[in-house]
């Protein structure tokens, strides 16, 4: 039974409708709000700091986004993001089609010449251009913020480099609205699906950071001339690294971190093996772009492909999905 | 003749008179005006002063009476005895007394000799002292200077140190002025000796002489060669002069930069490439077997091209072309790396900052891997895809 036509005819509509009965929508305004309160509190406290401190820097717009006080519990923006984004996302994502069947207009959508490829599509789209707009939006107002306040105007390479920052936040917010959106199209419950949703993003923040470290030792041998000087083994960081970047948020903080720091040894985590490759390199100088975009791209990468194979496997479940009236 | 006849009686008594004692004649007895010049020069409009001598032999203590005649008209003449104008003197017996015969010629006295006598005279004995007084031979003023060491050799960075003396040859005290003459772009300080004050002149009284020393400092820039210059010293009414030497050899100095000037380069990890460097000889001699070498980080590699420049002249430059391999796991960033020439007799080394930057091949991955998610997405919709 094989279709005719492209299988996006009316995705324009569904992507319409849906992205402003997500603007209008009061949960958005609330999440926007939460957003939009916690990121300028964030950012005005590492203002009233960074006015205060002389240190000339640099990248000192791009401070706004990285700054944290040691003995502060008033998380950087960055951090911040990294546990709102997929708070946002699973709530724009998680009652996205099981909330069609509930209502019972699931058979009345698909009753219009609409595939169902184009519903999710249009359904995703909507959700990942209303995170965009909220991010965007966000991004706008640290900038302008730290523009009025500090009286600085950023740099070039500074506002290339925030942008990139921005994309990378639009990937991470794409990655957890397609697993909020997998689970809405695996559960019919909206609770159900809220649930495992925020469990599995609970697991990953929370419980995942907690497990890497006790599983490295277990498949890693320990190098014991590493151990003396306090380093871990070159094949130890290798798992530790590639264990924790199984959570997104994870390959967020370092594709960020890659993007907004310059300076690539403040991120590094020094091994024994890098001695080696480290030795007569020129401290505190900071990488070109497209250097720090080299270095960042493997984070980006994940990211964008987990989003499309997330949603790959939402769309087959949701294509072998009966729909009756 | 008591005394004779006493030391004579001394003599037989104890019969030890010597031959010479028998033999020598009773010295003079008498009244005597010395001098040791008796032809003085005196200059116009200034006082010379004379010493005299009123020698008593044999005589017993009396005063003399001085007196000078034939003095000129318009001159003044004085007998100082003890600093003070005397006309008479008593000399012990076999003693003396010093005088001073204080002369002062008019200024504008004709030149010539004049004859003055000078008497003693006391009751018993009476004495003259014929004596000239010229005027007009004065001696001219005179310098004279002699350098040590007159050939110096040295490079273009040293410098000549001439020691030389300088006497005043004249009846005068002189200020002496000193300068050489040197080429453009020398420069020279006069010193003592033996001391660090720079001079500009110096005093050295009548008939002295004075060490001195003369650093001269070339230009650095200047070709081998041999330089003379001309050390001058002057005073009133004198002059001298001679000629110096400096014999400058050549020396190479050697630079070493970038193309345009700039110290650093940009390397891709694990791959080779090419960091052009000038080296060149801005010094005043060729620079032979001049060698290139350089310290890259661990596990890095560089080779030049040529490795070794046979002879670079003053003023050449050559393109040495370096090759750095970066370790093929280097990370990103800015590294230090030296670069060194060094031929016989100079070397320099410059640091040079290499940009590593990573192959742009993992990024291609990335974007495949994408390729291939989006190509299964596309996949499903193939297969999946329904009414």
């Amino acid at each position: 039974m094989r279709r005719e036509g492209s299988p996006f005819t009316g995705l324009g509509a569904v992507f319409l409708k849906e992205y402003a009965d997500h603007l209008g929508s009061a949960r958005m305004r609330v999440l926007e709000w939460l957003v939009v309160l916690s990121g300028i509190g964030v950012v005005a406290v590492a203002i009233i700091t960074l006015r205060e401190t002389v240190t000339r820097d640099q990248f000192l717009f791009l401070n706004l986004f990285l700054y944290q006080r040691e003995d502060s519990a008033v998380p950087s923006l960055l951090s911040l993001l990294s546990i709102l984004i997929p708070l946002v996302a699973i709530g724009l994502g998680f009652d996205a089609v099981n909330s069609e069947f509930n209502r019972r207009t699931m058979s009345r959508i698909l009753a219009q010449p609409i595939y169902r490829d184009a519903l999710l599509l249009g359904k995703f789209l909507a959700g990942l251009c209303t995170l965009g707009t909220g991010l965007t939006a966000l991004w706008l107002l640290v900038v302008g913020t730290g523009l009025l306040t500090m009286g600085v105007p950023p740099s070039g390479e500074e506002v290339a480099r925030s942008l990139a920052f921005l994309l990378v936040a639009i990937a991470f917010a794409g990655v957890w609205l397609a697993i909020a959106m997998l689970f809405s199209v695996i559960f019919r419950s909206a609770a159900t699906s809220a649930l495992c949703a925020l469990g599995l993003w609970l697991f990953l923040t929370l419980v995942w950071p907690i497990l890497v470290p006790v599983l490295v030792p277990m498949v890693a041998t320990p190098d014991p001339l590493a151990a003396r000087f306090g380093l871990l083994s070159d094949s130890q960081v290798e798992w530790y690294l590639g264990l924790s970047r199984v959570s997104p948020a994870s390959l967020f903080a370092d594709a960020s971190l890659a993007v907004l720091q310059p300076d690539p040894n403040m991120t590094r985590i020094p091994t024994l093996g890098m001695l080696g490759q480290l030795q007569g390199m020129v401290r505190g100088a900071a990488l070109p772009l497209n250097q720090s975009l080299l270095l960042a791209w493997p984070q980006i990468t994940a990211l964008i492909a987990a989003v499309i194979v997330v949603f790959a496997i939402t769309y087959v479940i949701f294509q072998r999905q009966e729909v009756r009236a | 003749m008591r005394t004779a006849i006493l030391s004579l009686l001394f003599a037989v008594v104890l019969g030890i008179s010597g031959p010479a004692a028998m033999a020598a004649e009773p010295p003079p007895k008498g009244l005597w005006l010395t001098t040791d010049f008796p032809s003085a020069t005196v200059r116009p409009g200034e006082i010379t002063t004379i010493r005299l001598k009123l020698q008593n032999a044999g005589l017993p203590p009396e005063v003399a009476a001085l007196s000078v005649s034939g003095v000129p008209e318009g001159w003044k003449v004085d007998l100082l005895g003890g600093g003070q104008p005397v006309t008479s003197a008593m000399p012990g017996s076999n003693e003396s007394v010093t005088l001073s015969l204080r002369v002062e010629a008019p200024a504008k006295s004709q030149s010539g000799r004049y004859p003055i006598v000078v008497q003693a005279k006391t009751a018993s004995a009476s004495t003259e002292l014929p004596m000239t007084l010229s005027v007009g031979t004065d001696l001219p003023a005179k310098l004279s200077l002699k350098v040590k060491l007159p050939e110096l050799r040295g490079n273009p960075k040293s410098s000549f140190d001439y020691q030389f003396t300088v006497s005043n040859e004249s009846g005068k005290d002189l200020i002496v002025r000193f300068g050489v003459d040197t080429q453009k772009g020398f420069t020279s300080t006069f010193t003592e000796a033996y001391g660090s004050n720079e001079l500009s002149s110096i005093p050295i009284e009548a008939g002295q002489s004075k060490d001195l020393k003369v650093s001269i400092k070339p230009p650095r820039d200047i070709a081998a060669g041999s330089y003379p210059a001309r050390l001058r010293v002057e005073a009133e009414g004198a002059s001298d002069q001679t000629q110096v030497v400096m014999l400058i050899q050549g020396q190479p100095t050697l630079r070493l930069t970038g193309k345009d000037g700039r110290l650093s380069g940009e390397a891709e990890a694990g791959k080779p490439s090419p960091l052009t460097l000038i080296v060149s000889n801005e010094g005043t001699a060729a620079a032979e077997e001049v060698e290139v070498s350089g310290t890259v980080p661990q596990n890095w590699k560089v080779d030049f091209t040529p490795k070794t420049i046979d002879r670079l002249g003053p003023g050449e430059r050559k393109e040495v072309v370096a090759t750095i391999t970066p370790f093929n796991k280097a990370l990103a960033g800015d590294y230090q790396s030296t670069m060194r020439v060094s031929a016989k007799g100079d070397s320099v080394s410059s640091d040079f900052r290499i940009t590593l930057t990573t192959s742009t091949l993992w990024g291609i991955v990335g974007v495949g891997i994408i390729a291939v998610a989006l190509l299964v997405l596309v996949g499903a919709v193939a297969r999946f895809g329904r009414r």
